[in-house]
């Protein structure tokens, strides 16, 4: 092995944050086999929010839950989402290698950004993911101003 | 309690190439004396995103969500698991890889791998005089 001579440097900071980086990234997957740790946590879905100048636009992952046994509700300007993911799964005369998926009666709420028009929301759900539509009050929709010029 | 056949053990080794950066879905891997089950938690796939190849006894499974709408909005919660799922397991060679039975109901892929008879257990009958 040759010997290389220290020269004293510091290691440049792009060095550090892409291994930084590469640690976080390592970290991420060592845990995403079970999103908490050691799957202690119950379930409970994973949602992404949205906003455009008229609609709050919701989405949550609910792989293998039936969406008519979700029960969606607007009170003011919050949302609640509740639920329970059944494990339906037969045990008996069954060897199991691997259990991962995990269960749970869940409910989350999430404040709205805007006012939405409880009437108007709407709710639908396709493999697995279910997406709620809220549009924003009249009032509380974004207005474009037009500049006037000469 | 007797030891399991060695089945769907995870694997590095992909005789295709696994994508850049991924998402393990959770998987439930089950056993009867007939078949081999993998049930994969895969939220957003369409069929139509979804993979499921055997090559060198290596099962891999990888699909691609499909496009939320209205992706334009500005992002307020990001929890979903952005990019492509994918996993690869080991299999002993006695699987029947032409008759894997594939379904995708709400999110979540059911595979069945039906046993060769010469893995089925065999009941071995014991004469008496």
């Amino acid at each position: 092995m040759a010997i290389i001579p220290w020269r004293g440097r510091t290691l440049p900071v792009a060095t550090l944050a892409s291994l930084r980086e590469e640690m976080n990234d390592l970290l991420a997957r060592f845990w995403s086999h079970t999103s908490e740790p050691f799957g202690l946590a119950e379930w409970s879905p994973a949602l992404d929010v949205s906003e455009t100048d008229d609609t709050v636009l919701v989405h949550a992952e609910i792989p293998g839950i039936d969406p008519k046994e979700l029960d969606i509700a607007v009170v003011g300007d919050t949302l609640t989402i509740r639920g329970e993911k059944k494990d339906e799964t037969e045990r008996e005369g069954r060897n199991f290698h691997r259990v991962e998926r995990r269960y749970g009666a869940f409910t989350r709420s999430l404040r709205l950004p805007a006012p939405v028009d409880a009437e108007q929301v709407t709710a639908k759900a396709a493999g697995g993911v279910l997406e709620i539509r809220l549009p924003k009050k009249e009032g509380a929709k974004a207005k474009r101003i037009e500049i006037k010029s000469d | 309690m007797a030891k399991p056949i060695d089945v769907a053990v995870e694997t590095n080794h992909d005789p295709l190439e696994p994508p850049e950066s991924y998402f393990v879905p959770a998987t439930d891997v089950y056993e009867t004396a007939d078949e081999l089950t993998l049930v994969a938690e895969m939220p957003g796939i369409k069929p139509d995103g979804l993979a499921v190849t055997v090559e060198d006894n290596v099962l891999v499974i990888r699909g691609r969500p499909g496009a939320k709408s209205e992706a334009g909005g500005e992002v307020l919660l990001q929890e979903f698991t952005a990019g492509e799922f994918y996993r690869a397991f080991q299999l002993p060679a006695d699987y029947d890889t032409e008759k894997i039975e594939a379904g995708l109901r709400q999110g979540v892929l059911t595979l069945r791998l039906p046993k060769s008879e010469r893995l089925k257990p065999r009941r071995i009958e014991v004469k008496v005089d």
